[in-house]
């Protein structure tokens, strides 16, 4: 018998709704723009349909799938207060980052034998990662995009999801040498975008894997020490590497120059106080590039510090939960990838939020799901879909198991 | 699979502990340093609402008002154009000149930016323009008077004067000074640069003024220090340097307490190379050298006691106060008031209330302690000590008869400069007037000739004589 009461998940999502039906239908009584309207039905409907309609297909986590959906809606809801436009295509991006998702779900569901994608894979890779360089456009110091069609996009945040699975693939077969091998090669090529954030992100999470996969010590020492090495080398090799740390030091030396940004992002979250200037009504467009990099400080701007501390436990559950998921696989391959998955997004998440409070040095990466990007939000999506693909593959393990006992018992 | 298992849990721990720092380091950033950054002149968002906020008032300890917002929406100050100057800046200027002054590191109180809507909402309805709160501050403006009269014409410097008890200011001065309503060409060309506050920016050495620290180090890492007898030849000869005494005076035999009354360099160079670096250097950091300064009131620059390149020379220097030491006016303030109080040292404080529009206070002054600096029979000692060098030693012009006013001069020497920088430290021994000061004043002379009789005024002035 069905009990009429609702489930807590039930009540979260409600409650999710409820936020941002009333914060988006706040900005469109404000400017009365159509878009607003459509904007205030569209994206709890898109939320809507992503958490309550995904798990009905199959097993999916039901509570990693709403904490994701979350952080999109936000993203959309800050670009779009901060800059209609953006949060039009944000949206846009948020619908197509979902059927990604599903896709990706059932790309790890359905596939049994991984070998020969991989392979393809590991080739698209690297002819991915060669396209900026040979076609490519620089953009703020870095040369990582390329235009098809007049859709400008970063090959490299794609190439992170297959980074992802050629890695834990090759790591699960105990081919440590070729997976570090791959790995090296992308981020060769990434450094020579001068793509730091993001060659960081390579760099540590494929030395989380191979350190999961061999608890060998000396790989991590090795590791940590080629990082410190490679550090040093682009401290003295890029001029604006040596800049970045000087303003991480102490940004205040130059604050209209080389410290704007950063000054600005401080000053807007203590503008902010606690409880935020409020939706709409905060003045965080002093900071450049507001909606990429520094998008956490606008949140803490116009939703305050309480929001802020919430937003970061989002995501260390999130980060927990996709831990959870990898616990409970049963395959070698399906562990390390979801293990890999959820260091991802937790390492990127700590990057930039650290850069953005001047914990350390910035480093131009977005804010997984929230920041404004189509690659990006793209890659973070495809991730989130290998981990509920895991899950979900998880959970039949569960109920096959169940099954078997069920019949045992029947014979018993 | 269990190995990797076990990995995984490793990997997650660590990764929870880096996203939980992120929230630890933030509020701890924006506690310490927020109210800096969002006073800081690149607050954009400040400057917008100052437009449509009116400031609230500032008054002194007394109530004596020092800024307030005239009918036009202009910001006027005093009308004392003495009492101006010598707050200046103390109080700041609407032109922002003044980086730290009351009008910009206290605007979130004189702009009432912590206001619940609620109470906006009421001022709303009501029609009126939103106006800040009035603060009182702690600085007492008849007393800044009485110092800016002393303070030699045309020369730069500072002078501090707090309660050692409770760390209050009651002055705080930085020369040359302006006039905030009149601000002239002269001002902003003036090489001595007026708009730089000096008791709390300006960092230099001591001088003899160290002496008190380098003491206190010697009475607690020196053995028997009290009844120990140093030799004064005249001079010192030591690897690549020569300590000598001003007026290359021979002081003979002497205990510490009279080299503190006679500022002999050599028994305090000789004090230092005896106790060793460290030690000092230890006694030093107790007085709050090399702490990172965050006082909720005001902004002030650390103060460095040199640690790299110590060669005997270097040392040995640093016992009377010279070499590479840094200290700001209103640290050495600090320090001498932390002797008064029994060794420990007060936070120094500005505010001392908030009133909103409707007179309910907002804010309540608490005193809080910086640090122990010292244990207290060795702060008697040293205030027994500083008692003599105001009676018979270097400072008696500082004195005051029937006070019991304590003190140490100071001439530091300072390259590239005709005369010393002449510093008075020092307070009055009398829980009635617990009061302690710091007198710099630069390129002037000695401390005992050009510092110390300001100083003794104004413990005259303090004690109503």
């Amino acid at each position: 018998m069905k009990s009429k009461r609702r489930t807590p998940a039930q009540l979260l999502v409600s409650t999710i709704i409820l936020f941002f039906f009333t914060a988006f239908l706040l900005l469109a009584l404000k400017d009365f723009q159509p878009l607003s309207f459509l904007m205030t039905a569209l994206v709890p409907l898109i939320f809507f349909a992503a958490t309550v309609l995904i798990p009905r297909l199959f097993p999916a986590d039901r509570l990693l799938l709403s904490m994701v959906n979350f952080l999109c809606a936000l993203g959309v809801l800050i670009l779009y207060r901060m800059n209609p436009k953006q949060g039009l295509d944000q949206a846009v991006n948020y619908g197509v980052g979902v059927v990604a998702m599903l896709f990706f779900i059932l790309f790890v569901r359905s596939l049994r034998h991984w070998r020969q994608p991989i392979m393809l894979l590991a080739v698209a890779s690297i002819v991915l990662m060669a396209l900026p360089l040979i076609f490519g456009t620089e953009r703020n110091g870095a040369r990582a995009w390329i235009s098809v069609f007049g859709l400008s996009f970063q090959p490299s945040e794609m190439v992170k999801v297959f980074l992802l699975l050629v890695v834990s693939y090759l790591l699960s077969k105990r081919n440590v040498i070729p997976a570090a091998l791959f790995a090296g090669i992308c981020l060769l090529m990434l450094m020579l975008q001068k793509d730091l954030g993001t060659a960081l992100i390579y760099y540590a999470v494929t030395l989380i894997l191979i350190f999961a996969a061999t608890r060998s010590f000396f790989y991590l020492g090795a590791g940590f020490i080629g990082a410190l090495v490679g550090g040093l080398i682009g401290y003295n090799m890029f001029s604006h590497v040596k800049r970045r740390v000087r303003i991480w030091i102490d940004p205040w030396y130059d604050y209209e120059g080389a410290g704007y940004q950063i000054v600005q992002s401080l000053i807007a979250m203590v503008n902010g106080g606690v409880w935020g200037t409020g939706l709409g009504l905060g003045h965080a467009y002093d900071i450049p590039a507001n909606t990429t990099d520094f998008v956490f400080s606008i949140i803490l701007n116009e939703f305050g510090l309480v929001f802020g501390v919430c937003v970061v436990l989002v995501y260390l559950l999130l980060f927990l939960r996709g831990i959870g998921i990898a616990l409970r696989s049963s395959s070698r391959f399906y562990t390390l990838l979801s293990l890999g998955a959820s260091c991802l997004i937790a390492l990127q998440t700590f990057i930039i939020i650290g850069g953005n409070i001047k914990m350390i040095p910035l480093t131009g990466v977005t804010l997984p799901f929230i920041s404004y990007g189509g690659s990006s939000l793209l890659s973070s999506m495809c991730i989130m879909g290998i981990l509920q693909g895991v899950a979900s593959i998880n959970e039949d393990d569960v109920q096959e198991d169940q099954e078997l006992a069920r019949i045992q018992e029947g014979y018993a | 699979m269990k190995l990797i298992r076990q990995n995984i849990r490793l990997i997650a721990t660590v990764l929870c502990v880096l996203l939980i720092s992120l929230v630890v380091y933030g509020a701890y950033s924006i506690s310490t340093q927020g109210s800096r950054w969002f006073s800081s002149g690149a607050n954009k968002y400040l400057r917008r609402t100052k437009a449509n906020v009116t400031a609230g008032n500032i008054v002194d300890r007394a109530n004596v008002l020092l800024a307030t917002t005239d009918n036009t929406g202009k910001r006027v100050y005093s009308s004392d154009e003495a009492v101006r100057r010598a707050m200046v800046h103390v109080v700041g200027d609407s032109a922002n000149n003044i980086a730290y002054g009351a009008e910009s590191f206290m605007a979130d109180h004189l702009y009432a930016f912590n206001e619940s809507y609620l109470e906006r909402l009421a001022q709303g309805l009501q029609g009126k323009i939103r106006r800040g709160y009035d603060i009182r501050l702690s600085v007492d403006s008849r007393l800044s008077k009485k110092a800016y009269s002393l303070f030699p014409k045309d020369k730069s410097g500072a002078i501090v004067v707090m309660n050692y008890r409770t760390g209050e200011l009651l002055a705080l001065q930085s020369y040359p000074s302006f006039d905030p309503m009149n601000l002239t060409q002269l001002d902003k060309d003036n090489p001595l640069k007026p708009f730089w506050n000096r008791a709390t920016k300006w960092i230099s050495a001591p001088g003899s003024a160290f002496k008190v620290i380098t003491l206190a180090g010697a009475l607690q890492h020196i053995p028997d220090a009290i009844n120990k007898t140093f030799h004064c030849s005249g001079e010192l000869v030591l690897e690549n340097t020569t300590i000598t005494d001003a007026n290359n005076a021979v002081h003979n035999d002497l205990n510490l307490k009279k080299a503190l009354a006679l500022s002999c360099n050599i028994a305090f160079s000789q004090a230092i190379l005896e106790m060793g670096d460290k030690n000092l250097q230890q006694t030093a950091s107790n007085f709050g050298f090399g702490d990172y300064f965050l006082f909720s009131d005001l902004v002030v620059e650390n103060s460095v006691y040199p640690t790299t390149d110590r060669t005997e020379k270097e040392i040995a220097w640093t016992g009377p106060g010279q070499s590479r030491l840094q200290v700001t006016p209103l640290h050495m303030c600090m320090v001498a008031a932390a002797i008064a109080n029994d060794g420990i040292m007060m936070e120094p404080k500005l505010l001392l209330g908030v009133t909103n529009n409707a007179g309910v206070s907002r804010f309540d002054f608490f005193a809080r302690e910086h640090r122990i600096a010292l244990d207290k029979p060795t702060a008697d000692t040293i205030a027994d000590y500083m008692r003599e060098v105001v009676r018979t030693g270097t400072g008696t012009r500082a004195g005051v008869s029937g006070i019991p006013v304590c003190g140490k001069t100071g001439s530091a020497q300072i390259d590239g400069q005709r005369e010393t920088n002449a510093w008075f430290v020092g307070f009055i021994d009398d829980p009635k007037y617990p009061f302690a000061v710091c007198v710099v004043v630069e390129d002037a002379g000695g401390g005992g000739s050009v510092a110390a009789p300001i100083a003794g005024e104004l413990f005259k002035f303090m004690t109503g004589r």
